[in-house]
Protein backbone atom coordinates (compact mmCIF):
# COMPACT_ATOMS: atom_id res chain seq x y z
CA UNK A 1 0.00 0.00 0.00
CA UNK A 2 1.75 3.40 -0.85
CA UNK A 3 -0.47 5.23 1.63
CA UNK A 4 -0.82 4.90 5.10
CA UNK A 5 -4.39 4.62 5.21
CA UNK A 6 -4.92 2.58 1.94
CA UNK A 7 -6.67 4.97 0.20
CA UNK A 8 -4.19 6.68 -1.97
CA UNK A 9 -5.50 5.28 -4.49
CA UNK A 10 -9.03 6.10 -4.47
CA UNK A 11 -7.79 9.63 -3.80
CA UNK A 12 -6.58 9.73 -7.03
CA UNK A 13 -9.48 8.09 -8.82
CA UNK A 14 -11.63 11.07 -7.27
CA UNK A 15 -9.09 14.06 -8.32
CA UNK A 16 -8.79 11.89 -11.99
CA UNK A 17 -12.63 11.67 -12.10
CA UNK A 18 -12.93 15.44 -11.58
CA UNK A 19 -9.75 16.57 -13.73
CA UNK A 20 -11.37 15.26 -16.75
CA UNK A 21 -15.23 15.50 -15.80
CA UNK A 22 -14.85 18.96 -15.99
CA UNK A 23 -12.39 19.52 -18.56
CA UNK A 24 -13.03 19.59 -22.81
CA UNK A 25 -12.50 15.93 -22.49
CA UNK A 26 -15.51 15.10 -20.44
CA UNK A 27 -17.08 11.52 -21.10
CA UNK A 28 -19.83 12.57 -18.98
CA UNK A 29 -19.35 9.05 -17.27
CA UNK A 30 -20.68 10.18 -13.99
CA UNK A 31 -23.81 11.12 -12.24
CA UNK A 32 -21.97 11.67 -8.54
CA UNK A 33 -18.66 11.55 -7.03
CA UNK A 34 -18.06 10.99 -3.73
CA UNK A 35 -16.36 13.92 -1.44
CA UNK A 36 -12.45 12.85 -1.03
CA UNK A 37 -12.86 13.52 2.61
CA UNK A 38 -15.64 10.85 3.38
CA UNK A 39 -13.96 8.13 1.09
CA UNK A 40 -14.33 5.00 3.74
CA UNK A 41 -12.25 1.91 3.57
CA UNK A 42 -13.38 -1.14 5.70
CA UNK A 43 -11.43 -3.15 5.19
CA UNK A 44 -7.06 -2.33 4.19
CA UNK A 45 -6.14 -6.55 4.07
CA UNK A 46 -9.66 -7.86 2.35
CA UNK A 47 -9.36 -8.85 -1.75
CA UNK A 48 -9.81 -5.90 -2.72
CA UNK A 49 -8.36 -3.24 -0.18
CA UNK A 50 -8.12 0.55 -1.54
CA UNK A 51 -9.56 -1.04 -5.04
CA UNK A 52 -11.53 2.30 -6.16
CA UNK A 53 -14.79 1.12 -7.38
CA UNK A 54 -17.15 2.60 -9.05
CA UNK A 55 -20.83 1.79 -9.22
CA UNK A 56 -23.88 2.13 -12.03
CA UNK A 57 -26.17 3.86 -10.53
CA UNK A 58 -29.69 1.54 -10.62
CA UNK A 59 -27.33 0.03 -7.55
CA UNK A 60 -28.37 1.24 -4.17
CA UNK A 61 -25.59 3.43 -2.21
CA UNK A 62 -25.93 5.18 1.52
CA UNK A 63 -23.69 7.83 0.67
CA UNK A 64 -24.61 8.75 -2.84
CA UNK A 65 -27.49 9.35 -4.68
CA UNK A 66 -29.59 6.48 -6.71
CA UNK A 67 -31.03 8.43 -9.84
CA UNK A 68 -31.04 5.33 -12.14
CA UNK A 69 -30.33 8.21 -15.04
CA UNK A 70 -34.26 9.41 -14.86
CA UNK A 71 -35.44 12.69 -13.75
CA UNK A 72 -38.21 10.80 -11.44
CA UNK A 73 -35.81 9.80 -9.32
CA UNK A 74 -33.54 12.73 -8.96
CA UNK A 75 -31.79 13.43 -5.97
CA UNK A 76 -33.11 10.05 -4.45
CA UNK A 77 -31.33 8.99 -1.15
CA UNK A 78 -31.54 4.80 -0.69
CA UNK A 79 -31.93 4.18 2.94
CA UNK A 80 -30.41 0.76 2.76
CA UNK A 81 -27.34 -0.23 0.26
CA UNK A 82 -27.19 -3.26 -2.26
CA UNK A 83 -25.68 -6.44 -1.12
CA UNK A 84 -22.73 -6.19 -3.95
CA UNK A 85 -21.83 -3.03 -2.71
CA UNK A 86 -21.66 -3.78 1.03
CA UNK A 87 -19.93 -7.33 -0.02
CA UNK A 88 -17.16 -5.05 -2.38
CA UNK A 89 -16.74 -2.39 0.68
CA UNK A 90 -16.09 -5.12 3.40
CA UNK A 91 -13.37 -6.54 0.85
CA UNK A 92 -11.89 -3.02 0.82
CA UNK A 93 -12.83 -1.64 -2.26
CA UNK A 94 -13.38 2.35 -1.83
CA UNK A 95 -16.64 3.90 -3.47
CA UNK A 96 -15.32 6.60 -5.53
CA UNK A 97 -18.85 7.61 -7.42
CA UNK A 98 -22.03 6.50 -9.38
CA UNK A 99 -22.04 6.24 -12.93
CA UNK A 100 -23.93 7.26 -15.77
CA UNK A 101 -26.76 5.11 -17.64
CA UNK A 102 -29.36 4.52 -20.09
CA UNK A 103 -32.69 5.49 -17.87
CA UNK A 104 -33.75 2.81 -15.79
CA UNK A 105 -30.83 0.98 -18.14
CA UNK A 106 -33.18 0.71 -20.99
CA UNK A 107 -31.02 1.00 -23.54
CA UNK A 108 -27.69 -0.04 -25.95
CA UNK A 109 -26.02 3.23 -25.99
CA UNK A 110 -26.35 5.60 -22.56
CA UNK A 111 -28.07 8.45 -24.84
CA UNK A 112 -31.33 7.58 -22.99
CA UNK A 113 -29.95 9.22 -19.34
CA UNK A 114 -31.82 11.84 -18.62
CA UNK A 115 -28.48 13.81 -17.65
CA UNK A 116 -27.11 13.54 -21.24
CA UNK A 117 -24.93 10.67 -23.00
CA UNK A 118 -21.88 9.18 -22.23
CA UNK A 119 -18.93 9.62 -24.47
CA UNK A 120 -16.75 6.96 -25.26
CA UNK A 121 -12.87 7.21 -24.22
CA UNK A 122 -12.10 5.59 -28.11
CA UNK A 123 -13.81 8.13 -30.27
CA UNK A 124 -16.17 10.82 -28.32
CA UNK A 125 -18.22 11.48 -31.31
CA UNK A 126 -19.21 7.98 -30.81
CA UNK A 127 -21.37 5.72 -27.71
CA UNK A 128 -19.91 3.87 -24.95
CA UNK A 129 -22.71 1.11 -25.87
CA UNK A 130 -25.17 0.59 -23.14
CA UNK A 131 -26.83 0.30 -20.67
CA UNK A 132 -23.84 0.35 -18.45
CA UNK A 133 -22.13 3.17 -20.62
CA UNK A 134 -20.82 5.07 -17.39
CA UNK A 135 -19.02 1.95 -15.95
CA UNK A 136 -17.80 0.63 -18.72
CA UNK A 137 -16.10 4.26 -19.92
CA UNK A 138 -14.78 5.10 -16.07
CA UNK A 139 -13.24 1.81 -16.71
CA UNK A 140 -12.03 2.46 -20.30
CA UNK A 141 -10.59 5.97 -19.28
CA UNK A 142 -8.78 4.67 -16.40
CA UNK A 143 -10.65 6.64 -14.01
CA UNK A 144 -11.38 3.41 -11.69
CA UNK A 145 -10.16 0.07 -11.23
CA UNK A 146 -13.38 -2.28 -11.32
CA UNK A 147 -16.70 -1.12 -11.69
CA UNK A 148 -20.35 -2.41 -11.50
CA UNK A 149 -22.88 -2.55 -14.14
CA UNK A 150 -26.57 -4.46 -14.50
CA UNK A 151 -26.76 -6.79 -17.76
CA UNK A 152 -30.63 -7.52 -17.99
CA UNK A 153 -30.34 -8.13 -22.34
CA UNK A 154 -26.65 -7.42 -22.54
CA UNK A 155 -26.26 -4.34 -20.84
CA UNK A 156 -22.75 -5.10 -19.50
CA UNK A 157 -21.20 -7.29 -22.01
CA UNK A 158 -22.21 -4.45 -24.93
CA UNK A 159 -20.72 -1.70 -23.45
CA UNK A 160 -17.23 -3.50 -22.38
CA UNK A 161 -16.94 -4.44 -26.21
CA UNK A 162 -17.86 -0.76 -27.71
CA UNK A 163 -15.09 0.24 -24.72
CA UNK A 164 -12.32 -2.25 -25.00
CA UNK A 165 -12.55 -3.54 -20.91
CA UNK A 166 -13.49 -6.47 -19.77
CA UNK A 167 -17.44 -7.52 -18.69
CA UNK A 168 -19.09 -10.00 -17.46
CA UNK A 169 -22.77 -11.26 -16.54
CA UNK A 170 -23.22 -14.32 -14.31
CA UNK A 171 -25.83 -17.23 -13.90
CA UNK A 172 -29.01 -16.01 -13.04
CA UNK A 173 -29.07 -16.13 -9.49
CA UNK A 174 -25.57 -16.33 -8.76
CA UNK A 175 -25.29 -12.84 -7.39
CA UNK A 176 -28.46 -10.86 -4.94
CA UNK A 177 -30.00 -8.09 -6.74
CA UNK A 178 -30.98 -6.97 -3.30
CA UNK A 179 -30.24 -3.10 -3.41
CA UNK A 180 -30.44 -3.48 -7.54
CA UNK A 181 -33.10 -1.35 -9.03
CA UNK A 182 -35.99 -3.71 -10.56
CA UNK A 183 -36.16 -3.40 -14.64
CA UNK A 184 -36.95 -7.01 -15.61
CA UNK A 185 -36.96 -8.88 -13.12
CA UNK A 186 -36.21 -12.38 -14.09
CA UNK A 187 -33.54 -11.06 -16.70
CA UNK A 188 -31.55 -8.88 -14.05
CA UNK A 189 -28.06 -9.40 -12.79
CA UNK A 190 -25.39 -7.47 -11.36
CA UNK A 191 -22.01 -7.81 -13.72
CA UNK A 192 -18.38 -6.37 -13.05
CA UNK A 193 -16.25 -4.29 -15.10
CA UNK A 194 -12.38 -5.05 -15.00
CA UNK A 195 -9.45 -3.43 -17.52
CA UNK A 196 -8.24 -7.44 -17.59
CA UNK A 197 -10.34 -10.48 -16.90
CA UNK A 198 -8.64 -11.13 -13.45
CA UNK A 199 -9.96 -7.83 -12.44
CA UNK A 200 -13.65 -8.35 -12.96
CA UNK A 201 -13.22 -11.77 -12.06
CA UNK A 202 -11.86 -10.51 -8.75
CA UNK A 203 -14.80 -8.58 -8.32
CA UNK A 204 -16.78 -10.86 -9.07
CA UNK A 205 -15.58 -13.57 -6.47
CA UNK A 206 -16.17 -10.58 -4.09
CA UNK A 207 -19.68 -10.29 -5.16
CA UNK A 208 -21.76 -13.96 -5.69
CA UNK A 209 -23.02 -16.46 -3.41
CA UNK A 210 -26.23 -16.63 -1.71
CA UNK A 211 -28.00 -13.77 0.37
CA UNK A 212 -30.88 -13.96 2.73
CA UNK A 213 -32.38 -10.88 0.97
CA UNK A 214 -32.75 -12.26 -2.52
CA UNK A 215 -34.79 -15.15 -3.06
CA UNK A 216 -33.88 -16.01 -6.27
CA UNK A 217 -29.61 -15.91 -5.22
CA UNK A 218 -28.93 -19.44 -5.49
CA UNK A 219 -27.51 -21.58 -2.56
CA UNK A 220 -24.16 -22.49 -4.90
CA UNK A 221 -20.71 -23.04 -4.16
CA UNK A 222 -19.18 -20.15 -5.53
CA UNK A 223 -15.90 -20.94 -7.62
CA UNK A 224 -12.87 -19.24 -7.75
CA UNK A 225 -13.05 -17.11 -11.11
CA UNK A 226 -9.84 -15.01 -10.65
CA UNK A 227 -7.54 -18.73 -10.99
CA UNK A 228 -9.72 -20.08 -13.61
CA UNK A 229 -8.87 -16.70 -15.84
CA UNK A 230 -4.93 -18.02 -15.77
CA UNK A 231 -6.19 -22.17 -16.47
CA UNK A 232 -5.84 -22.52 -20.32
CA UNK A 233 -8.26 -23.90 -22.11
CA UNK A 234 -6.57 -27.02 -23.50
CA UNK A 235 -9.02 -29.59 -24.41
CA UNK A 236 -11.86 -26.79 -23.94
CA UNK A 237 -14.48 -27.86 -26.53
CA UNK A 238 -15.79 -24.70 -28.17
CA UNK A 239 -19.34 -24.30 -30.06
CA UNK A 240 -19.25 -21.35 -32.88
CA UNK A 241 -23.05 -21.10 -33.57
CA UNK A 242 -23.41 -20.84 -37.24
CA UNK A 243 -26.77 -18.45 -36.90
CA UNK A 244 -24.74 -16.08 -34.79
CA UNK A 245 -21.79 -15.56 -37.26
CA UNK A 246 -23.69 -15.70 -40.47
CA UNK A 247 -25.97 -12.76 -39.50
CA UNK A 248 -25.59 -9.19 -38.94
CA UNK A 249 -21.84 -9.54 -39.46
CA UNK A 250 -20.33 -7.40 -41.75
CA UNK A 251 -16.50 -8.58 -43.22
CA UNK A 252 -14.29 -6.67 -40.34
CA UNK A 253 -16.04 -7.80 -37.62
CA UNK A 254 -16.42 -12.04 -39.31
CA UNK A 255 -12.73 -11.57 -40.02
CA UNK A 256 -11.97 -10.28 -36.39
CA UNK A 257 -13.78 -13.18 -34.86
CA UNK A 258 -11.89 -15.85 -36.79
CA UNK A 259 -8.91 -14.38 -35.30
CA UNK A 260 -10.52 -15.29 -32.31
CA UNK A 261 -11.38 -18.61 -33.09
CA UNK A 262 -7.66 -19.09 -34.31
CA UNK A 263 -6.16 -17.94 -31.15
CA UNK A 264 -8.31 -20.48 -28.87
CA UNK A 265 -7.28 -23.33 -31.39
CA UNK A 266 -3.55 -22.11 -31.04
CA UNK A 267 -3.93 -22.25 -27.21
CA UNK A 268 -5.57 -25.83 -27.74
CA UNK A 269 -8.96 -25.36 -27.37
CA UNK A 270 -11.17 -27.62 -30.31
CA UNK A 271 -13.69 -25.98 -32.34
CA UNK A 272 -17.08 -26.85 -33.20
CA UNK A 273 -19.86 -25.25 -35.37
CA UNK A 274 -23.21 -25.91 -33.25
CA UNK A 275 -26.88 -24.62 -33.59
CA UNK A 276 -29.05 -22.63 -31.73
CA UNK A 277 -31.62 -22.36 -34.26
CA UNK A 278 -34.13 -20.52 -31.71
CA UNK A 279 -31.44 -17.73 -31.13
CA UNK A 280 -32.98 -15.39 -33.76
CA UNK A 281 -36.33 -15.06 -31.74
CA UNK A 282 -34.13 -14.05 -28.93
CA UNK A 283 -34.51 -10.08 -29.39
CA UNK A 284 -38.49 -10.10 -29.91
CA UNK A 285 -38.71 -12.18 -27.30
CA UNK A 286 -37.10 -9.83 -24.91
CA UNK A 287 -39.01 -7.03 -25.78
CA UNK A 288 -42.40 -8.94 -25.04
CA UNK A 289 -40.79 -10.14 -21.78
CA UNK A 290 -38.82 -7.15 -20.43
CA UNK A 291 -41.16 -4.47 -20.76
CA UNK A 292 -43.92 -6.87 -19.72
CA UNK A 293 -42.13 -7.05 -16.22
CA UNK A 294 -40.95 -3.10 -16.66
CA UNK A 295 -44.72 -1.49 -16.68
CA UNK A 296 -44.70 -3.75 -13.74
CA UNK A 297 -41.95 -3.23 -11.94
CA UNK A 298 -42.18 0.53 -12.61
CA UNK A 299 -45.50 0.89 -11.64
CA UNK A 300 -43.81 2.02 -8.44
CA UNK A 301 -42.65 5.72 -9.64
CA UNK A 302 -46.01 7.17 -8.80
CA UNK A 303 -45.13 10.19 -7.11
CA UNK A 304 -46.17 8.90 -3.60
CA UNK A 305 -42.52 7.24 -2.09
CA UNK A 306 -39.91 8.38 -4.94
CA UNK A 307 -38.33 10.95 -5.94
CA UNK A 308 -40.46 14.00 -7.34
CA UNK A 309 -43.91 14.62 -7.48
CA UNK A 310 -45.58 16.73 -10.09
CA UNK A 311 -49.71 18.04 -8.31
CA UNK A 312 -52.48 16.72 -10.28
CA UNK A 313 -56.47 17.95 -9.23
CA UNK A 314 -57.05 14.54 -8.06
CA UNK A 315 -54.97 11.13 -7.46
CA UNK A 316 -54.53 9.59 -10.69
CA UNK A 317 -53.97 13.15 -12.21
CA UNK A 318 -50.78 13.52 -10.25
CA UNK A 319 -49.76 10.08 -11.40
CA UNK A 320 -49.86 10.62 -14.34
CA UNK A 321 -48.06 13.98 -14.05
CA UNK A 322 -45.64 12.69 -12.32
CA UNK A 323 -44.84 10.27 -14.47
CA UNK A 324 -45.25 11.59 -18.13
CA UNK A 325 -42.92 14.56 -16.71
CA UNK A 326 -40.12 12.25 -14.63
CA UNK A 327 -39.83 9.21 -17.10
CA UNK A 328 -38.54 9.63 -20.85
CA UNK A 329 -39.46 8.62 -23.77
CA UNK A 330 -37.62 5.14 -23.59
CA UNK A 331 -39.24 3.91 -20.47
CA UNK A 332 -42.36 5.20 -21.80
CA UNK A 333 -42.15 3.58 -24.56
CA UNK A 334 -41.32 0.01 -22.80
CA UNK A 335 -44.43 0.80 -20.19
CA UNK A 336 -46.48 0.89 -22.94
CA UNK A 337 -45.29 -2.14 -24.56
CA UNK A 338 -45.40 -4.03 -21.32
CA UNK A 339 -49.14 -2.54 -20.50
CA UNK A 340 -50.10 -3.71 -24.31
CA UNK A 341 -49.00 -6.97 -24.21
CA UNK A 342 -50.02 -7.92 -20.46
CA UNK A 343 -53.77 -6.14 -21.04
CA UNK A 344 -56.75 -8.58 -21.55
CA UNK A 345 -57.16 -10.11 -25.20
CA UNK A 346 -53.50 -9.24 -26.15
CA UNK A 347 -51.87 -11.54 -22.82
CA UNK A 348 -51.42 -14.95 -24.20
CA UNK A 349 -50.91 -13.68 -27.87
CA UNK A 350 -47.90 -11.57 -26.94
CA UNK A 351 -46.79 -12.89 -23.46
CA UNK A 352 -47.52 -16.04 -23.59
CA UNK A 353 -45.98 -16.69 -27.16
CA UNK A 354 -42.75 -15.10 -25.75
CA UNK A 355 -42.54 -17.78 -22.59
CA UNK A 356 -42.62 -20.05 -24.89
CA UNK A 357 -39.89 -18.65 -27.02
CA UNK A 358 -38.12 -18.05 -24.16
CA UNK A 359 -38.38 -22.37 -23.47
CA UNK A 360 -37.66 -22.76 -27.24
CA UNK A 361 -34.30 -20.71 -26.93
CA UNK A 362 -33.43 -22.20 -23.34
CA UNK A 363 -33.11 -25.30 -24.36
CA UNK A 364 -31.25 -24.75 -27.54
CA UNK A 365 -28.77 -24.02 -25.19
CA UNK A 366 -29.35 -27.12 -23.19
CA UNK A 367 -29.15 -29.03 -25.46
CA UNK A 368 -25.53 -27.55 -27.06
CA UNK A 369 -23.73 -27.79 -23.48
CA UNK A 370 -25.26 -31.67 -23.26
CA UNK A 371 -23.84 -32.17 -26.68
CA UNK A 372 -20.24 -31.45 -25.01
CA UNK A 373 -20.00 -28.11 -25.87
CA UNK A 374 -17.81 -26.56 -23.01
CA UNK A 375 -18.68 -22.82 -23.63
CA UNK A 376 -19.86 -20.92 -26.59
CA UNK A 377 -17.44 -18.10 -28.66
CA UNK A 378 -19.84 -15.00 -29.92
CA UNK A 379 -19.17 -11.55 -31.64
CA UNK A 380 -20.34 -9.41 -28.33
CA UNK A 381 -22.03 -6.82 -30.89
CA UNK A 382 -22.38 -7.09 -34.62
CA UNK A 383 -20.17 -4.13 -35.24
CA UNK A 384 -17.68 -1.57 -32.96
CA UNK A 385 -19.45 1.40 -31.46
CA UNK A 386 -21.99 3.99 -33.52
CA UNK A 387 -21.84 7.44 -33.92
CA UNK A 388 -23.80 9.41 -31.21
CA UNK A 389 -27.58 9.85 -32.44
CA UNK A 390 -27.08 7.17 -35.62
CA UNK A 391 -29.98 5.14 -33.83
CA UNK A 392 -32.09 7.38 -31.77
CA UNK A 393 -34.72 8.11 -34.34
CA UNK A 394 -35.22 3.89 -34.56
CA UNK A 395 -35.85 2.04 -31.61
CA UNK A 396 -35.76 -1.40 -33.56
CA UNK A 397 -32.42 -0.62 -35.23
CA UNK A 398 -31.17 0.06 -31.27
CA UNK A 399 -32.62 -2.77 -29.83
CA UNK A 400 -30.64 -5.02 -32.32
CA UNK A 401 -27.27 -3.68 -31.47
CA UNK A 402 -27.96 -6.47 -28.42
CA UNK A 403 -28.84 -9.13 -30.89
CA UNK A 404 -25.43 -11.39 -29.65
CA UNK A 405 -26.29 -10.77 -25.96
CA UNK A 406 -29.74 -10.93 -25.34
CA UNK A 407 -30.19 -14.86 -25.74
CA UNK A 408 -28.14 -15.12 -22.89
CA UNK A 409 -30.31 -13.02 -20.49
CA UNK A 410 -33.48 -15.39 -21.98
CA UNK A 411 -31.94 -18.81 -20.97
CA UNK A 412 -29.84 -17.42 -17.04
CA UNK A 413 -26.76 -18.77 -18.67
CA UNK A 414 -23.75 -16.82 -17.39
CA UNK A 415 -21.74 -14.53 -20.64
CA UNK A 416 -18.48 -12.66 -20.48
CA UNK A 417 -16.96 -10.32 -23.19
CA UNK A 418 -13.05 -9.52 -23.76
CA UNK A 419 -11.23 -7.22 -26.03
CA UNK A 420 -10.06 -8.71 -29.00
CA UNK A 421 -8.76 -6.21 -30.56
CA UNK A 422 -9.93 -3.79 -33.04
CA UNK A 423 -12.55 -2.67 -35.71
CA UNK A 424 -12.25 0.45 -37.81
CA UNK A 425 -9.90 1.57 -35.11
CA UNK A 426 -12.32 1.27 -32.85
CA UNK A 427 -12.38 -1.64 -30.20
CA UNK A 428 -14.24 -4.90 -30.30
CA UNK A 429 -15.14 -8.12 -28.50
CA UNK A 430 -15.72 -11.72 -27.80
CA UNK A 431 -18.31 -13.27 -26.02
CA UNK A 432 -18.06 -16.29 -23.98
CA UNK A 433 -21.44 -18.10 -22.91
CA UNK A 434 -21.01 -21.08 -20.31
CA UNK A 435 -23.75 -23.05 -19.08
CA UNK A 436 -25.56 -22.65 -16.18
CA UNK A 437 -23.32 -22.40 -12.78
CA UNK A 438 -20.18 -22.79 -15.16
CA UNK A 439 -18.53 -19.36 -15.09
CA UNK A 440 -14.97 -20.51 -14.50
CA UNK A 441 -15.26 -22.79 -18.17
CA UNK A 442 -15.58 -19.14 -19.93
CA UNK A 443 -13.29 -16.84 -17.49
CA UNK A 444 -10.95 -19.55 -18.64
CA UNK A 445 -11.56 -18.94 -22.07
CA UNK A 446 -11.58 -15.02 -21.76
CA UNK A 447 -8.10 -15.44 -20.17
CA UNK A 448 -6.70 -17.16 -23.28
CA UNK A 449 -8.33 -14.72 -25.53
CA UNK A 450 -6.47 -11.87 -23.18
CA UNK A 451 -3.78 -13.59 -23.29
CA UNK A 452 -3.63 -13.70 -27.32
CA UNK A 453 -4.83 -10.04 -27.28
CA UNK A 454 -3.41 -8.51 -24.74
CA UNK A 455 -4.85 -6.26 -21.97
CA UNK A 456 -7.43 -4.06 -23.77
CA UNK A 457 -7.14 -5.76 -26.50
CA UNK A 458 -4.26 -3.85 -27.71
CA UNK B 1 -51.88 -6.42 -35.07
CA UNK B 2 -51.52 -2.68 -35.12
CA UNK B 3 -52.75 -0.52 -32.32
CA UNK B 4 -54.38 3.00 -33.39
CA UNK B 5 -53.97 6.46 -31.54
CA UNK B 6 -57.24 5.82 -29.28
CA UNK B 7 -55.87 2.29 -28.28
CA UNK B 8 -52.68 3.57 -27.63
CA UNK B 9 -54.77 6.51 -25.21
CA UNK B 10 -56.24 3.83 -23.77
CA UNK B 11 -53.29 2.02 -23.15
CA UNK B 12 -51.64 4.96 -21.49
CA UNK B 13 -54.28 5.64 -19.39
CA UNK B 14 -53.98 1.83 -17.95
CA UNK B 15 -50.57 2.54 -17.39
CA UNK B 16 -50.89 5.89 -15.87
CA UNK B 17 -48.98 7.70 -18.52
CA UNK B 18 -50.33 11.24 -20.81
CA UNK B 19 -49.51 12.26 -23.87
CA UNK B 20 -49.92 15.38 -26.15
CA UNK B 21 -51.38 14.26 -29.51
CA UNK B 22 -48.01 14.80 -31.27
CA UNK B 23 -46.63 12.69 -28.70
CA UNK B 24 -49.44 10.29 -29.06
CA UNK B 25 -49.25 10.12 -32.85
CA UNK B 26 -45.12 9.01 -32.25
CA UNK B 27 -45.58 6.92 -29.60
CA UNK B 28 -48.47 4.85 -31.33
CA UNK B 29 -45.73 4.64 -34.70
CA UNK B 30 -42.89 2.89 -32.34
CA UNK B 31 -45.67 0.59 -30.86
CA UNK B 32 -46.60 -0.36 -33.93
CA UNK B 33 -43.17 -0.86 -35.37
CA UNK B 34 -41.83 -2.89 -32.03
CA UNK B 35 -44.80 -5.02 -32.35
CA UNK B 36 -44.17 -5.82 -36.03
CA UNK B 37 -41.25 -7.20 -35.05
CA UNK B 38 -42.41 -9.06 -32.22
CA UNK B 39 -45.14 -10.54 -34.63
CA UNK B 40 -42.15 -12.73 -35.83
CA UNK B 41 -42.94 -15.16 -32.77
CA UNK B 42 -46.19 -16.12 -33.98
CA UNK B 43 -44.17 -18.32 -36.49
CA UNK B 44 -43.12 -20.74 -33.73
CA UNK B 45 -44.49 -23.95 -32.99
CA UNK B 46 -44.98 -23.55 -29.47
CA UNK B 47 -49.05 -24.54 -29.26
CA UNK B 48 -47.68 -27.70 -27.00
CA UNK B 49 -45.57 -25.75 -24.69
CA UNK B 50 -46.85 -24.49 -21.27
CA UNK B 51 -46.29 -21.26 -21.19
CA UNK B 52 -46.94 -20.93 -17.15
CA UNK B 53 -44.19 -23.06 -15.97
CA UNK B 54 -41.18 -20.72 -14.75
CA UNK B 55 -39.01 -20.35 -17.55
CA UNK B 56 -36.08 -20.45 -15.03
CA UNK B 57 -36.67 -24.28 -14.01
CA UNK B 58 -34.47 -27.33 -14.66
CA UNK B 59 -30.99 -26.59 -15.48
CA UNK B 60 -31.10 -23.13 -15.05
CA UNK B 61 -33.22 -23.17 -12.06
CA UNK B 62 -31.63 -20.78 -9.57
CA UNK B 63 -33.54 -21.51 -6.12
CA UNK B 64 -34.81 -24.83 -6.28
CA UNK B 65 -31.23 -26.47 -6.82
CA UNK B 66 -29.00 -27.59 -3.95
CA UNK B 67 -31.48 -26.24 -1.69
CA UNK B 68 -34.33 -28.67 -2.41
CA UNK B 69 -32.37 -30.96 -0.58
CA UNK B 70 -32.85 -29.37 2.73
CA UNK B 71 -36.58 -29.92 3.60
CA UNK B 72 -38.73 -26.47 3.94
CA UNK B 73 -39.22 -26.15 7.78
CA UNK B 74 -42.71 -24.23 6.96
CA UNK B 75 -44.01 -27.64 4.67
CA UNK B 76 -46.50 -29.82 6.15
CA UNK B 77 -47.69 -33.44 4.46
CA UNK B 78 -50.93 -32.98 3.02
CA UNK B 79 -52.12 -35.45 5.01
CA UNK B 80 -51.56 -33.85 8.25
CA UNK B 81 -53.71 -30.81 7.10
CA UNK B 82 -56.70 -32.72 5.55
CA UNK B 83 -56.78 -36.31 6.89
CA UNK B 84 -59.81 -37.59 5.97
CA UNK B 85 -62.74 -36.47 3.20
CA UNK B 86 -66.18 -36.80 3.50
CA UNK B 87 -69.17 -35.99 0.87
CA UNK B 88 -66.41 -34.28 -1.08
CA UNK B 89 -65.27 -32.13 1.77
CA UNK B 90 -62.19 -32.31 4.11
CA UNK B 91 -62.97 -33.47 7.02
CA UNK B 92 -60.29 -31.39 9.34
CA UNK B 93 -59.14 -32.21 13.17
CA UNK B 94 -61.68 -30.32 15.63
CA UNK B 95 -60.41 -26.91 16.83
CA UNK B 96 -58.58 -27.11 20.61
CA UNK B 97 -61.91 -27.06 22.79
CA UNK B 98 -64.01 -28.09 20.02
CA UNK B 99 -66.01 -31.51 20.28
CA UNK B 100 -66.25 -33.12 17.04
CA UNK B 101 -70.26 -33.61 17.48
CA UNK B 102 -70.67 -29.78 18.25
CA UNK B 103 -68.72 -29.02 14.88
CA UNK B 104 -71.18 -31.49 12.98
Amino acid sequence: MSSGDGLAAARAAVAAIQDLESGPEALNAFLAVADVDELTLLNADGPLAGVPLAVKDNIATLDLDTTCGSKVLEGYRSPFEATVVRRAREAGAVVVGKTNMDEFAMGSSTENSAYGPVLNPHDRTRVPGGSSGGSAAAVAAGLVTMAFGSDTGGSVRQPAALCGVVGMKPTYGRVSRYGLVAYASSLDQVGTFGRSVADSARLMDVIAGHDDRDATSARRLVPDLEAAAGRGVEGLVVGLPKEYVSRLLDDDMRASINTAVDALRDAGAQIHEVSLPHAKHAIPCYYVIAPAEAASNLSRYDGVRYGVRRPGDDLVSMYEATRSAGLGPEVKLRIMLGTYVLSAGYYDEYYGTAQRARRLITEDFGRVFAAGVDVILTPTTPGPAFELGERTDDPLEMYLSDVFTVPANIAGIPGISVPIGRVRGLPVGAQILAPWWQEERMVAGAGALEAAFGVGGA
Amino acid sequence: MSVDKDHAATIASLARLRFDDDELTKITAELNQVLSHVETLKGLEVDDIPHDEDPLEGEGDATRGEAADTPDALRRDLDELAPDALDGFFVVPPLPGMHAEEAD
